[in-house]
């Protein structure tokens, strides 16, 4: 308690003049039109890889008229004469098109981050478990029995649960991927310096392309017959049911990708947001009303943090689960008549 | 106009996604009240549909950021 007050003391009593300063900085660059704090540059895709200390510059690589230009970072791509800069981007100087955009991003690099965390600790369990390990014997350690609890979630709640009982096993191992990458990525922007690369629309469209294909490869025939020739309607209503239900299969990887993005891209900005309280209270209001108040949105901040943890977590489980709900609803077959039993059977085998 | 425009549908989205978020919570408590035993399954169920609701409430809340920063304009 005596700790806090000293701290909140020493806030108040040196902070004032750092945030003044901070608060002309803020009416000049107002002046100009310009947000002092980049909302948006806090979760958007950049040239460079940023760190805490510093800022990594990334290849640049484009392939143009025919051609492979590489370069060591943005810099010397225009250094060399080739390229400028304009508001879109890089462009050719001589006005050609430029083909491909191959470059490396940020967004990238926390893609392969989260890729390159998933396979080693998945490499690392998976050899544990052929030397014998928790299948002879009990899991050791920590990594492992978390892993198992993990894996044996996503078998058993996920992929068992939504998917037809006899071919649920060959998604397994797609579903606890992506649950293991999503949640990766997602955590990754939890650092103040990262962005979450699932805070990118290319990345989760990606992400739900892939469920996309994998749900029609694995459609069974009923599937295709409800979205083009839906049973047990009159034959007019198949007017209006087949264009609908063709838009259906698109929605939903749309949503999917959608979801994850809105969700992972609100939560940086609302923190973003809430810290920039501070300096619109300190411009609205004086240096003190500012740094009081920040106190509060500071503590306000920690609490988004936690549910920022909470909801990285929920979006890659809703992510899986509704991956395993539409490859399953897709790879179900009816007219059976035996799904009411199997279902039953899958809640008692669960419990 | 844009501001306006993402100010009046953030709130309306919220308020749809609100009674849509708390219908499912109170049917949910409901049926876990009269029947505790199927708390797990209930909640699956509970969790899948608020994430429906969830995905269309934040394809507008895009659009509102969409209009809010002019992007396309």
């Amino acid at each position: 308690m005596r700790r806090a007050a000293a701290i909140l003391l020493f806030l108040l009593a040196y902070s004032p003049d750092v945030i003044a300063a901070d608060a002309t900085d803020a009416t000049d660059v107002n002046n100009d039109q310009e947000s002092v704090i980049d909302v948006m540059g806090k979760v958007s895709n950049h040239d460079y890889f940023e760190l805490p200390w510093t800022k990594v510059y990334l290849p640049r690589i484009f392939l143009s008229e025919g051609e492979w230009h590489v370069y060591k970072s943005t810099k010397s791509a225009v250094d060399s004469g080739e390229f400028e800069v304009s508001e879109a981007g890089l462009v050719r100087t001589n006005g050609a098109e430029i083909t491909l955009d191959m470059s490396i991003s940020s967004h990238l690099i926390y893609v392969w981050m989260g890729l390159l965390l998933t396979f080693i600790i998945t490499f690392l369990v998976g050899n544990r478990y052929k030397s014998g390990v928790g299948r002879t014997t009990e899991p050791k350690g920590i990594l492992q029995n978390m892993f198992e609890v993990l894996f044996v979630f996503i078998r058993d709640d996920i992929a068992k649960e939504f998917i037809p009982h006899n071919k649920y096993e060959k998604f397994v191992p797609y579903l606890f991927t992506i649950f293991m990458a999503i949640t990766f990525m997602n955590l990754f922007g939890l650092l103040p310096w990262a962005a979450a690369a699932t805070a990118n629309l290319t990345v989760t469209a990606t992400l739900a392309m892939i469920t996309f294909v994998l749900t029609q490869v694995n459609a069974s025939k009923d599937h295709w017959r409800h979205v083009f020739v839906f049973p047990g309607v009159p034959a007019w209503t198949r007017i209006i049911l087949t264009p609908v239900e063709v838009l259906g299969l698109f929605t939903k990887p749309f949503s999917l990708a959608i979801r994850l993005f809105a969700n992972m891209l609100s939560g940086k900005i609302m923190i973003v947001c809430i810290l920039g309280l501070i300096f619109v209270f300190t411009d609205l209001f004086g240096a003190y009303v500012g740094v009081g108040s920040g106190v509060f949105w500071v503590l306000l901040t920690t609490a988004l943090y936690f549910l920022k943890v909470l909801v990285a977590l929920i979006q890659a489980y809703v992510f899986t689960l509704l991956s395993a709900v539409f490859i399953g609803m897709a790879a179900e077959e009816h007219h059976h008549e035996h799904d009411e039993t199997s279902v039953a059977h899958a809640q008692n085998v669960q419990t | 106009m844009g501001f306006l425009a993402a100010g009046l549908g953030a709130g309306i989205i919220a308020i749809g996604a609100g009674i849509g978020i708390g219908m499912i919570g109170k049917g949910a408590t409901e049926s876990i009240a009269r029947q505790p035993e199927a708390a797990g399954d209930i909640r699956g169920a509970m969790l899948l549909t608020a994430v429906f609701i969830e995905g269309v409430a934040l394809i507008g809340a895009i659009v509102c950021i969409i209009l809010a920063l002019g992007i396309g304009q």
